[in-house]
């Protein structure tokens, strides 16, 4: 045990522990607060932590949650890793979902190639949205954080305005498109259950864009310029090329990860608003340090979380808005990088064995 | 088509202009000193939202408009509080503080609202105060400038206000230069002996205090209760002003002052027939074509 500790670096161990405070301090929050406002407590703070294993449909639901949640996550990292905050997923992922249930009404396309021309419609509705934040970046000089998140209520209204003027089906009841076509839908895996072909899907989008930021020579490009653009554009690379490529493409994810979720879940499309998707794939990226490989992880506890808040839900009057303040101390958190700095320096000064006549220096220079 | 341009040349409209700019110049002025102090807080959304219920929470079960003022003061500033310390202390990338702790602040408000009131939605049951309006004795009786410039809310006078005080503090005072020495060159600043950290902090604080008034007046003044979520973006676009105004504090006003018209104008083409979703549109679609302009002006230069 203690010999696989030190292969892991300093820097890891640290981000780890970090890690793990973050998660400890935004659960006893979300306790404190349970106790504060519950009128049962005590149900309450069992269901939160263990909602999601308690019923077989619980966990079900949990399962298909992730999916939607993979896609963002990817999503982000992939942008945040060109060096781009672009909150724009949320609005890629409304905007994709409005773009796919165009395609998916339409009746007559055949059984295999409709749900990927479905797929396809919304992952280049995505791809516009988040593309145009890229573009603006590095032609207008526009900072993306801004008008990512005006394009995020563009999105909303305009996919909201293309509903209610041409896909509004009046004699659903209620505020619904027009049924997919029966050819558009995935099928189930299991019969009975909600598990969709879906999670293949997304599985694929993964790997690929595992491969894609740590294994190829664009995605060594975009780290590159993600971590210094000026040197990147010294060493020849393309650097509009490369942040207008990894926005279009984090958009194509998100706009195909809720073409996936409406394909796999739902009937007909009936978001009413923002759908906070795109909010969680940065918690996610943030959480997997920008890495694909590392996102299944994080989406599987967050997905947790939503599960036990949706539970929660059903079972007590409390409000699931207290899943955001755990999912900002989660944020903030980990991204304190200075958070145990004198510690880490002095591990790592450690472990290269050098602690002995430094020692004194550090504290010579914090008086 | 033309009752909407009849309206856009009324009284009604100009007061209407008025009303949805205050809470933008308010940010957007917190912005200008975040900006000089060579900090973008993008956590003035969350600053607003925490600071609407504050005061509405405080002065409706205190019934004194004082002390709801103080608590949302202390509320928006707790905020930028923590803002600063996980910035300028912990070395904290700013965009996910900010991000964070505007998802924090919608969420505490939902939870708070619910533990207080224990509606999910707003808090119109619960008897809060309001800023009052002010009538200004002789110009009153003046035919249609009395009615634009008497009878404002008591904020929107003191939003005018700030943009003359926050000039002078920035360009008149030791204080400004400090904060502004410390944004162009912290390395300089420091070896002259101005503690850089010190410094930023008080600015952050300052621009706190301006966003928690734009926040009350949210809540306090533009409506008379907290509604969730009810900043919905206004924290941004006075960012987006301020970067359009190039962080000058006249031309920053003048930019919010756009905005505000084109808010007016989307709710207003909402009341004639205008498809609502397009008409909410608007502002945004109007930040982003401004926000654009700016760019190719910078690059020009």
């Amino acid at each position: 045990m203690k010999k696989r500790f030190k292969q892991i670096s300093v820097a890891q161990r640290f981000s780890i522990l970090r890690t793990a405070v973050a998660l400890g301090i935004a659960l006893l929050l979300a306790l404190v607060l349970i106790v504060a406002i519950s009128e049962q407590p005590l149900e309450d703070i069992v269901v939160f932590l263990f909602g999601p294993i308690m019923e077989t449909s619980y966990l079900e639901s949990m399962l298909t949650r992730m999916v939607p949640l993979c896609f963002t996550g990817i999503a982000v990292c992939i942008m945040c890793a060109g060096g781009q905050l672009n909150l724009g997923a949320e609005g890629a992922f409304f905007a994709g979902a409005v773009g796919c249930t165009c395609v998916a009404i339409l009746p007559g396309i055949p059984p295999v190639l409709h749900p990927i021309l479905c797929m396809l419609a919304g992952g280049l509705v995505g791809a516009f949205f988040c593309g145009i934040c890229g573009v603006l970046s590095e032609k207008f000089n526009v900072m993306t954080v801004v008008s990512s998140l005006m394009m995020n209520y563009v999105a909303l209204n305009l996919g909201l305005y293309i509903l209610l003027s041409y896909l509004l089906d009046t004699s659903a009841g209620f505020r619904a498109s027009y049924k997919f076509a029966d050819s558009a839908k995935f099928s189930k895996m299991m019969p009975g259950s909600s598990i969709h072909s879906g999670f293949i899907i997304v599985i694929v989008a993964i790997l690929l864009c595992h491969v894609l930021l740590n294994k190829s020579t664009y995605g060594y490009a975009i780290h590159m310029v993600g971590q210094n653009s000026r040197f990147a554009r010294y060493s020849g690379i393309n650097v509009t090329g490369v942040v207008i490529g990894t926005q279009l493409l984090g958009g194509f994810l998100a706009g195909l990860g809720s073409s996936v979720e409406l394909l796999g879940m739902y009937s007909r499309f009936t978001y009413n608003g923002l759908t906070g998707h795109g909010w969680d794939g940065v918690m996610i990226a943030v959480m997997a340090k920008n890495n694909p490989k590392n996102v299944p992880l994080a989406v599987l506890f967050l997905s947790y979380l939503r599960t036990s808040a949706d539970v929660l839900n059903k079972t007590s009057a409390i409000p699931n808005d207290v899943i955001k303040i755990v999912q900002a101390v989660v944020i903030i958190f980990i991204a304190a990088q200075s958070l145990f700095s004198r510690w880490e320096y002095r591990s790592t000064l450690k472990n290269a064995g050098v602690l002995q006549d430094t020692d004194a220096a550090v504290g010579k220079a914090d008086t | 088509m033309d009752n909407i341009f009849s309206y856009i040349f009324s009284v009604e409209f100009v007061n209407a202009v008025i009303r949805m700019s205050t809470p933008l110049l308010f940010v957007a002025m917190a912005a200008v000193i975040g900006a000089k102090a060579d900090v973008l807080c993008i956590a003035f959304e969350g600053v607003m939202l925490c600071s609407a219920l504050g005061g509405v929470l405080a002065s409706g079960y205190s019934n004194s408009l004082l002390v709801g003022m103080l608590a949302g003061l202390a509320a928006g500033l707790l905020i930028t509080g923590v803002f600063a310390y996980f910035v300028l202390v912990l070395h904290t990338e700013q965009m996910l503080v900010g991000l964070a702790l505007n998802l924090f602040s919608s969420g505490i408000t939902v939870t708070l609202l619910y533990a207080f009131t224990r509606s999910k939605t707003s808090s119109v049951g619960l008897p809060s105060l309001a800023f009052p309006n002010v009538t200004i004795p002789v110009v009153d009786g003046i035919p249609v400038l009395g009615e634009i410039i008497s009878g404002q809310n008591i904020l929107t006078y003191a939003s005018i206000l700030c943009v003359f005080l926050v000039h002078i503090m920035l360009y008149k005072t030791p204080f400004g230069l400090r904060v502004r020495s410390v944004g162009e060159a912290p390395h300089a600043a420091e070896a002259v002996g101005i503690n850089v950290v010190r410094i930023k902090f008080s600015a952050l604080m300052i621009s706190g205090v301006l966003a928690s008034f734009g926040g009350m007046f949210m809540s306090m003044g533009y409506l008379t209760a907290f509604t969730r979520d009810m900043i919905s973006g206004r924290g941004f676009i006075g960012i987006a002003a301020q970067s359009l105004g190039q962080c000058r504090p006249i031309l920053t006003m003048i930019w919010t002052y756009i905005f505000g018209a084109a808010t007016a104008v989307g709710n207003a083409a909402q009341g004639f027939g205008m498809p609502s979703q397009l008409a909410i549109m608007l502002p945004y679609v109007i930040t982003i074509v401004g926000l654009m302009l700016a760019g190719i002006r910078k690059k020009n230069v």
